[in-house]
């Protein structure tokens, strides 16, 4: 069993970066996959392609792999502990959250690389906040489906308000408008660096509290009485979910339907313990995100369409069938 | 609140007249034209209510004030008032239809669908005329509402509520499409394309007027007939079936009625957000009444929602006009979540 476990473990990882490698060759030239694997192992300054790959190809590669990972671990969590098939950072509002902090943070002029992580954070708790509130006072409580309506109304709340300021300020609008589809074409480094160590952290917590997630999933009287504290771990995966989520939503936008497709392919291949799901989302959310991004650049080559349109592409037709089939 | 009754014939004949409800349709109306009155004097080129009223009579103070009132703000204010009416009508056929409380156009995917053909259009084929766009718009949207419904229904029978989160997801992907064909476009159609898009009646004239004009007078008299299964449809399928109406074709043929008014209105003005939802809600609370009487209401208030939207949004930012669409999103949202909490619709 371990020796099958550690084969698949290799293979995930071999197909990670493998699709790597094929998202660097791919762009407006298109480089062979001997030279990326060059540049990547024996970089050589003097030669173009390398200092193009290092510069810009890399990079882009790399966001490409936080948010996907981001989202995904955020996704599982969120599933897990609300025991919610539909639970998704974007579906349940905390994308839009974060993207009308961001914006909001842009135009008062308080929007410095290092304050948008934390910027974002705010704006994805709160409105988690408000859509779970209204979901509770529902009579019957928060449903996978309540959950979704409410999370429906706060997003196109939130989009719409989103919009006016944009109209209001239009150089904010002129900055932001290609990151607020979801895109993963062009943020400053240094929000870069911010919200790589955001990503860390709410990795570090989903690792540490993925074992007690699994307890969780039995009910919450039998994670008590197995010595889990429930609201403990509560707090912690919220922290995770919404480090994640901002770090995501700093880096590339909102960048819907990840965070839901992800964790269910993951299940289907390995099954319910977190333990495995967290990494697993990680590393499956990585490549997914790589392959949304190749096929953004080469769907309508030479143009690039936004990369969250892709994943909405991808992602809003399971969730119908999740509609379909879970409830 | 209870209708006064108006007896003939010794008390053989006995007619429930709805006073309430008749009251508030002349309140909403008035408010409507009140709204339209002040669309007509605010703005960048102030008029007085009684220069207003001469250049419509015809008796324009000066050549500035005609252009102003007949050009833009006269037809502007006419074509969110009757895309408003239409969305209204929409959403409250949807609502009784689906049994859904949360029903409304722009939320289940109908908006979208319309909105993904006449983008589409606008991109691949800008030559098509204008007056297609109704058309064009209509076969979207009910296309997407029959896919919707067919996979919602399970074998097991269709629960409202997947019918709702499946709208939900289709709204997504087309919403997705759409954005990727605006990337795609040319910039001149993909610059048409987004601002039909944001839901404005910025760019209405009397072409816009007069598409909705026609169609909401070829709908009427379906309206006037969708009142009788609307009533049976109220107290659910099988008692409906029990009072011998036929179900499956008055159901099928009322959700073609709600997705030809919203698309007639989608078609001009965009994808206006959450008016479906609201109007009727408001009209069931404003008054009690019968399902025709809450058709005319919903109308009203649909018409009230949006010149009102527009006037807010064009003239209380100043030098920025936010769309309509957005103004309705605003105040539609919280009214959602309201619903949410204390609706009876779940």
């Amino acid at each position: 069993m371990t020796g099958r476990r550690t084969a698949i473990c290799a293979l995930a990882l071999a197909g990670l970066l493998l699709i790597l490698s094929w998202h660097i060759s791919v762009g407006a030239k298109a480089i062979p996959l001997t030279t990326v694997v060059q540049a990547l192992l024996f970089y050589d300054d003097t030669i173009f392609d390398h200092v193009v790959i290092r510069d810009l190809r890399l990079p882009r590669a790399l966001m490409a792999v936080a948010v996907g990972a981001g989202l995904s671990v955020a996704g599982a969590l969120m599933q897990g502990v609300t025991h919610n098939p539909l639970a998704d950072p974007g579906l349940l509002g905390l994308l839009a959250g974060a993207s009308l902090a961001v914006v909001l943070g842009t135009a008062l002029g308080i929007g410095s690389a290092a304050a948008i992580p934390p910027l974002a954070a705010f704006g994805a708790l709160v409105s988690g906040a408000v859509v779970w509130s209204i979901a509770m006072a529902i009579s019957g409580g928060a449903t996978p489906m309540t959950l979704v309506l409410s999370g429906a109304a706060v997003t196109a709340f939130l989009t719409a308000l989103t919009a006016i300021l944009l109209l209001i300020h239009q150089t904010v609008f002129e900055a932001l408008r290609v990151w607020l589809t979801g895109s993963l074409a062009g943020r400053p480094d240094q929000v870069g660096l911010w919200a790589t160590g955001w990503l860390l952290a709410g990795l570090v917590t989903a690792l540490g509290v993925a074992r007690k997630i699994t307890t969780l999933a039995m009910g919450e009287d039998t994670a008590t009485g197995l010595g889990v504290d429930v609201a403990k771990l509560q707090m912690a995966v919220l922290f995770s979910v919404v480090a994640l989520t901002a770090s995501a939503v700093a880096l590339a936008g909102p960048m819907g339907f990840v965070g839901l497709v992800v964790p269910h392919m993951v299940r289907l291949i390995i099954g319910y313990d977190y333990r495995l799901i967290v990494p697993w989302a990680a590393v499956v959310g990585a490549t997914y995100m790589l392959l949304a991004d190749i096929a953004a650049r080469m769907l309508l080559a030479p143009i690039e369409v936004s990369t969250g349109l892709i994943t909405a592409l991808l992602g809003a037709p399971i969730f119908v069938w999740l509609v379909r089939t879970r409830l | 609140m209870s209708p006064t009754f108006w007896r003939k014939l010794d008390g053989r004949v006995t007619f429930a007249v709805p006073l309430r409800a008749l009251a508030v349709f002349a309140t909403l109306l008035g408010l409507t034209f009140a709204i339209i009155l002040a669309s007509l004097m605010l703005g960048s080129f102030p008029l007085s209510a009684a220069s207003a009223l001469a250049t419509l009579a015809g008796q324009a103070p000066s050549e500035m004030a005609l252009t102003v009132v007949w050009e833009f703000r006269f037809p502007r204010t006419l074509t969110a008032a009757l895309a408003g009416a239409l969305l209204a009508g929409s959403g409250a056929i949807l609502q009784t239809v689906t049994r859904n409380a949360l029903a409304d156009p722009s939320l289940v995917g109908v908006s979208q669908g319309a909105g993904l053909a006449v983008v589409s259009t606008l991109i691949l084929f800008p030559e098509t005329h204008a007056g297609l766009r109704p058309l064009l718009a209509f076969g979207g949207a009910l296309f997407v509402t029959v896919l919707i419904q067919a996979i919602a229904m399970r074998s097991a029978g269709g629960s409202t509520m997947r019918f709702i989160l499946t709208g939900i997801g289709f709204a997504a992907f087309l919403g997705a499409f759409t954005q990727a064909m605006l990337t795609y476009g040319d910039l001149d159609h993909a610059t048409v394309a987004l601002r039909w898009l944001a839901g404005s009646v910025h760019a209405a004239n009397w072409e816009s007027v007069l598409v909705l004009a026609i169609s909401l007078s070829v709908l009427i008299p379906a309206l006037i007939w969708a009142a009788r299964p609307l009533g049976a449809v109220r107290m659910g399928h099988e008692i409906a079936t029990s009072l011998g109406a036929t179900v499956h074709r008055d159901l099928a043929l009322l959700i073609t009625l709600s997705v030809a008014l919203a698309a007639s209105a989608v078609a001009i003005v965009g994808p206006l957000g959450f008016v479906g939802l609201i109007a009727p809600h408001m009209a069931r609370r404003l008054a009690r009444s019968g399902p025709g009487l809450h058709l005319a209401l919903s109308l009203a208030t649909g018409a009230m929602l949006v010149t009102g939207a527009d006037l807010i949004g064009r003239t209380h930012f100043a030098s920025v006009q936010i769309p309509a669409g957005l103004v309705t999103a605003i105040v539609g949202a919280p009214v959602f979540g309201w619903l949410l909490l204390f609706g009876r619709g779940r």
